[in-house]
């Protein structure tokens, strides 16, 4: 029993700091597509390459930031009902959401889009323009990426709910993480 | 009976919704357990899922939707800075003669606040924080004071650049091609989100005018202002409030301007306005690094709360059309008595309807897709279509009991205020929204004028 708050926190460590990296990487976002307009329109020069990487930077922001979202409960929520439910109500409802939905979702993801990534690994598929990026394969990883770190961060979930419902504290993810990331300033 | 389950599988996920599991992963959930237990009795065919990694990837390679995140950034990055703190004290400062002077201020620094970050519950959480004391105490009956600004806290959806547009401009555009082909035009007419942008500006500047002029005659306060009329406005007032309400209105302008006349796509004047606001922080010394983690994190949570819908709404529609549902859509429009009239109102009065419940982009990315082409294919205007979508909405984000913008409000608002006074104060402006998109149906033009004289 004493793994699960163990577990609990090592997964939200990991989604926390892959959740943190890939939101610098908006401002990566901005910086490089103000820097293709202002080639394109003042220097009348551009490139494929840094083009394409916008597309890179965009899907990883998203795809890797779904899991840092559910940790931090960002995903929207019909809380008409919601809102009134008392706490182990509130963990009863995502327990049985992320057993019935998450799980099955993330996982047919995964599954369908195996043989997809698969075969552009197999070719090295690269980008359609011939001075683009050579890592369309790369790019679509992600296709995996997302599900594998939606599930991680979906059990861990699931094991705060079960937690809370026999009546014990979880880990608060907010709290240990934070503390964390103050005390070098202290 | 068969024919009847994507039917039945709405219904039961309208249901699921209510127990308030994120909408994204409710929706392609319960899709999902409908498919497999289509896959057992043999009338689902698993196939139709093949379809999905495809559907992922071309999200991921789609440019216009990096319009998203940018934009998201430049209003996160505007929000964080206090600028709309800044802009209503200045306003308010320049109307103090005038007896509704805080209504007009509210109105407009709320259009300028939607403008720039085009998100619903933000608008209305800030205005509601900021100016609902303010209102209270100048004498503003709690009716007024949250009738207004749940009002105009919904204008983000329809004033430019919002991203409910943006999104339901890429929605639109693929509606109407598909659309178009079903009809057999192989070289279809495109409809592009610069297109939806300049559509909404007449409409919502009507709007935004008739809020002024109801503010003005019908909603004053009790008290007369604290100053008197006669006082002359003192010059450094002045100065300050340009210097607080230029830089937004410029940014707001030249992003808005550089998309209209076509010299920059949405995503790059996006990314312009993104860089824009940040130098705006810096320039009010606002931007610290902490400040700047928090904007880009924000930033990362709503972007993939957006696309986890677009991808669990990509997963309810492939088992939709598996269940055979878009013929089922299809037929029920064509045996409709009608035609284009009826199928349209009925398709608004559903939308309003599932506007209680859901917000902008699960409708834009679960519905439209569902409707859209047969209502274009009947011959609605794309344009128009899309900004009366939009207006539908945001009435009905006003509408009690459930409207989103009163709950946003009620979260905010002091115990003080009753509900009921809520509802009341939203009365008129309801009353205003369906005077709009009644004029939208006599006169569609209001929407389609502006992009064909600017675009021919």
């Amino acid at each position: 029993m004493k793994a699960i708050p163990l577990i609990i926190k090592m997964i939200d460590r990991f989604t926390d700091l892959t959740g943190r990296f890939i939101s610098w990487l908006t401002l990566a976002l901005v910086a490089i597509t103000v820097i293709v307009v202002v080639l394109r329109y003042f220097f009348e020069s551009g490139s494929i390459a840094l083009q394409e990487s916008i597309t890179y930077l965009h899907g990883l922001i998203f795809m890797l930031g779904i899991a840092f979202t559910l940790q931090r409960g960002g995903h929207v929520r019909v809380d008409i009902f919601y809102r009134g439910f008392s706490p182990a109500r509130k963990a009863l409802v995502n327990l049985l959401g992320g057993i019935l939905f998450l799980l099955p979702v993330s996982l047919l993801i995964l599954f369908m889009s195996w043989d997809y990534v698969a075969a552009s690994w197999s070719i090295g598929e690269t980008s359609e323009e011939s001075s683009g990026i050579a890592g369309i394969y790369l790019l679509k990883t992600l296709l995996l990426a997302m599900p594998a770190t939606l599930l991680l961060q979906g059990v861990a979930e699931i094991l705060k709910n079960i937690l809370i419902l026999m009546g014990k504290q979880p880990p608060e993810a907010i709290d240990y993480l934070q503390q964390e990331h103050v005390e070098p300033q202290v | 009976m068969v024919e009847l389950i994507p039917l039945l599988m709405f219904l039961v996920i309208c249901l699921v919704l209510m127990a308030g599991y994120p909408v994204a992963l409710s929706l392609s959930g319960t899709a999902l357990l409908f498919a497999f237990v289509g896959y057992m009795t043999g009338t689902f065919d698993m196939a139709f899922l093949y379809a999905l990694p495809n559907r992922l990837f071309g999200t991921i390679k789609n440019t216009t939707l990096i319009a998203v995140p940018l934009f998201v950034f430049m209003g996160v990055m505007l929000e964080k800075s206090r600028l709309a703190e800044d802009l209503l004290e200045s306003m308010a400062d320049l109307f103090k003669g005038f007896r509704s002077g805080l209504g007009i201020s509210v109105v407009l620094v709320g259009t300028l606040l939607a403008a720039s970050t085009g998100i619903v519950g933000a608008t209305v959480v800030t205005m509601g924080l900021m100016s609902l004391p303010t209102m209270l105490k100048r004498g503003y009956s709690s009716s007024q004071a949250t009738g207004i600004i749940c009002a105009t806290g919904t204008l983000g959806q329809i004033i430019p650049p919002s991203i409910a547009l943006v999104l339901l401009g890429d929605i639109l555009s693929s509606a109407y091609q598909q659309a178009q082909l079903n009809m057999g035009i192989f070289t279809p007419k495109v409809v592009s989100i610069g297109d939806l942008f300049v559509g909404a500006i007449i409409p919502g500047l009507i709007l935004v005018v008739l809020y002024c002029a109801y503010v003005m005659l019908f909603a004053r306060p009790q008290l007369q202002p604290l100053q008197g009329h006669d006082q002359p406005l003192a010059v450094h007032k002045l100065s300050r409030a340009m210097r607080n309400l230029l830089p937004p209105i410029l940014l707001i302008g030249a992003v808005l301007g550089s998309i209209l006349t076509g010299a920059a796509t949405p995503t790059e004047a996006a990314a312009v306005g993104a860089f824009g606001a940040t130098l705006l922080a810096i320039a009010k010394g606002q931007l610290s690094v902490a400040r700047l983690r928090e904007v880009a994190q924000n930033t990362t949570e709503v972007t993939s709360m957006v696309f986890l819908i677009l991808i669990g709404a990509a997963i309810f529609s492939l088992v939709f059309r598996g269940f055979g549902g878009e013929e089922l859509v299809e037929q029920f429009f064509s045996q409709l008595p009608g035609g284009v009239v009826s199928a349209t109102i009925l398709v608004m009065v559903v939308i309003f309807l599932l506007g209680f419940v859901l917000d902008f982009i699960e409708i834009t990315f679960v519905v439209v897709p569902i409707v859209g082409p047969v209502l274009l294919a009947m011959g609605l205007d794309p344009i128009w279509l899309g900004i009366m979508i939009a207006i539908n909405l945001q009435t009905s984000f006003l509408t009690p009991p459930f409207g989103f913008a009163l709950f946003y409000l009620r979260g905010v608002a002091p115990a003080s205020v009753e509900t009921s006074d809520m509802y009341r104060g939203v009365a008129p402006f309801i009353v205003i929204q369906l005077f709009l998109m009644l004029m939208l149906s006599l006169w569609p033009a209001l929407a389609t004028w502006l992009p064909a004289a600017i675009y021919n």
